[in-house]
């Protein structure tokens, strides 16, 4: 037994290496030429878009993420697991079918806008294929991401803290933001990371609920691949979108770690 | 009468206050599940329009469906995701019981390293992993097609199956295998005859979620893919680039009904061998 974990362990660490971190192995003999390459505006303003995109996916995210999973830890009684299954359920549904549900309903044709245009809305207003409409798509399709470990933390938090809360006279708001909030950071933490990180790498949003002014890296990279044929470029911005977010997940974990020491204490 | 009924009243009151249900994230709950639905239903709607338009529905028609079991490419995108799906979860399921195992029974820091790098394609945006696959499998002249999906939907969900294996593993008594080799086994004897057995409910559980996710992934495949026969999500992306394709909207809905059967095989399956739960899978404790 050990003999087969030991195999499957390196062939795991093998194949996990090989797909993630050797991807300039192929090109080690390339100049540095597409590194520096990443220095054009065109792609700072790009990886710059992707990552407003994805710190405000995240942002709303979270402020979706708040209200429903308190609602559904501390309030729903015995339908808890029904209804947190039914956040999980859409997950399994294909997340192309679902993006492109949702970009139809959006559409300007769609129901929403067109219930907006008859409400007096302006007909120039639309969702697709504009910034905000790909940061909708973003949204709709990971904040699953954010309500599930938000809910974890409510479920976990002491209730008697809220209780507490009341007593001394705080207003339901106010103890939400004083008690609630602080006593589920963690979970809001772990959920920022799970959605900022597919986020980031996302290109279906863009593509669809986006034009062409609204690319983000994850497009880039697939245009490489698949237009441009410049495999190398296509591995150099792998490689930045990849130190991009490890930095953000050493930011992530130096924080997690911090929580827990101050936890102990 | 109203003086003493008064003190009664405001306790009441001030009872109902704590208690108080949050109206506000009530409503929230409810918009965020009807969003959540909306595009999903919409789909599966459309699906039986009479018309192409994605927009009016109007009559009742089974065309699309028929599109779909006419169109040879499709039907083709299919049988590769079936069996890719197929081969991919038995592959992951094999490699992801034995590093359960493995992982659990090997305190030290070869586990730890190894639990770590177990990690590393769960926290891996998919791109990333794709490109990488991508890369690797041209570097060293792989041809893209039917191989390269599988082995990168193989490497992808080992993950998954040891993550989820392995609280199971660690909530087995050892004491039962260690009966069983006191009792005679051999080491293969006790891990096929007792450890495997008490380990298929949740095996199978982790066989069914990894067989649905490897059937709906887009990303990986898309870059691992050859040109023809392209798994069934990567010709759905080819379709709804080019635009409206109503047929689409049924292959979206029977792709839905086959997820929901597995997610349902699947809370089902650890029940029928007599354990609770099973939803722990969605919930994720």
């Amino acid at each position: 037994m050990s003999v087969f974990f030991i195999a499957s362990l390196l062939l795991v660490a093998a194949l996990s290496f090989g797909t993630t971190n050797d991807l300039g192995n192929a090109y080690f003999g390339h100049s540095l030429a597409n590194i520096e390459a990443l220095a054009d505006p065109a792609y700072r303003t790009v990886l710059l878009r992707s990552l407003a995109y994805a710190v405000l996916t995240s942002a709303i995210c979270l402020v979706i993420a708040y209200p429903v999973s308190y609602a559904i830890a501390l309030h729903s009684g015995r339908y808890k697991n029904a209804l947190i299954a039914m956040v999980v359920v859409p997950f399994f549904a294909n997340y192309l079918v679902r993006m492109y549900g949702w970009s139809t309903i959006l559409s300007d044709q769609g129901p929403v806008l067109s219930l907006l245009y008859r409400l007096g809305v302006p007909r120039s207003f639309h969702i697709v294929n504009t910034g905000p409409g790909v940061v909708a798509g973003l949204v709709y399709g990971f904040a699953v991401f954010m309500v599930l470990p938000l809910y974890a933390a409510m479920e976990r938090m002491d209730t008697s803290l809220i209780e507490a809360g009341r007593d001394l006279y705080g207003g339901p708001l106010r103890t939400f933001l004083k008690v609630t909030v602080p006593a589920t950071r963690q979970g809001a933490l772990a959920g920022i990371v799970l959605v900022f990180l597919p986020a980031m790498g996302d290109f279906v949003s863009a593509q669809l609920m986006g034009g062409p002014n609204q690319i983000m890296i994850g497009n880039l990279i697939q245009e490489q691949f698949y237009g441009g044929q410049n495999w190398p470029q296509g591995d150099a911005l792998t490689m930045l979108l990849m130190a991009v977010l490890l930095i953000g997940m050493a930011g992530y974990l130096r924080r997690a770690r911090k929580d827990e020491a101050e936890a102990v204490r | 009468m109203s003086a003493t009924r008064r003190p009664a009243a405001t306790a009441r009151r001030r009872r109902r206050g704590v208690e108080r249900k949050p109206l506000f994230a009530f409503a929230c709950t409810a918009v965020f599940f009807f969003l959540l639905y909306l595009p999903i239903g919409a789909v599966a709607l459309f699906s039986f329009n009479g018309q192409k338009s994605l927009v009016v529905m109007k009559g009742f028609s089974l065309r699309w469906y028929r599109a779909f079991f006419h169109d040879q490419q499709l039907l083709a995108s299919l049988r590769m995701s079936l069996e890719v799906s197929t081969l991919a979860t038995a592959c992951a399921l094999v490699i992801g019981v034995g590093l359960a195992l493995g992982l659990v029974r090997s305190r030290g820091r070869v586990g730890s390293y190894a639990a770590f790098i177990m990690l590393v394609p769960l926290i891996t945006p998919e791109i990333v992993t794709g490109v990488g696959s991508l890369t690797l499998f041209k570097g060293i002249g792989m041809t893209l097609g039917f191989g390269t999906v599988t082995l990168a939907e193989v490497t992808f969900s080992i993950s998954y199956v040891t993550v989820i294996l392995r609280s199971r593993v660690a909530a087995l008594n050892p004491e039962t295998e260690e009966a069983a080799l006191d009792l005679g086994a051999t080491r293969w004897q006790a891990l096929r005859l007792v450890t495997l057995p008490a380990l298929l409910p949740a095996i199978i559980s982790a066989g069914v979620l990894v067989f649905a996710m490897i059937f709906d992934d887009f990303v990986l495949a898309f870059f691992t893919t050859g040109v023809s026969p392209e798994p069934l999500a990567v010709n759905i992306y080819s379709q709804i680039r080019l635009g409206v394709q109503p047929t689409i909207n049924a292959v979206g809905t029977l792709m839905l009904l086959g997820s929901l059967a597995l997610i349902a095989l699947a809370i089902v399956v650890p029940r029928l061998f007599g354990r609770t739960g099973g939803l722990e899978i969605l919930t994720g404790d």
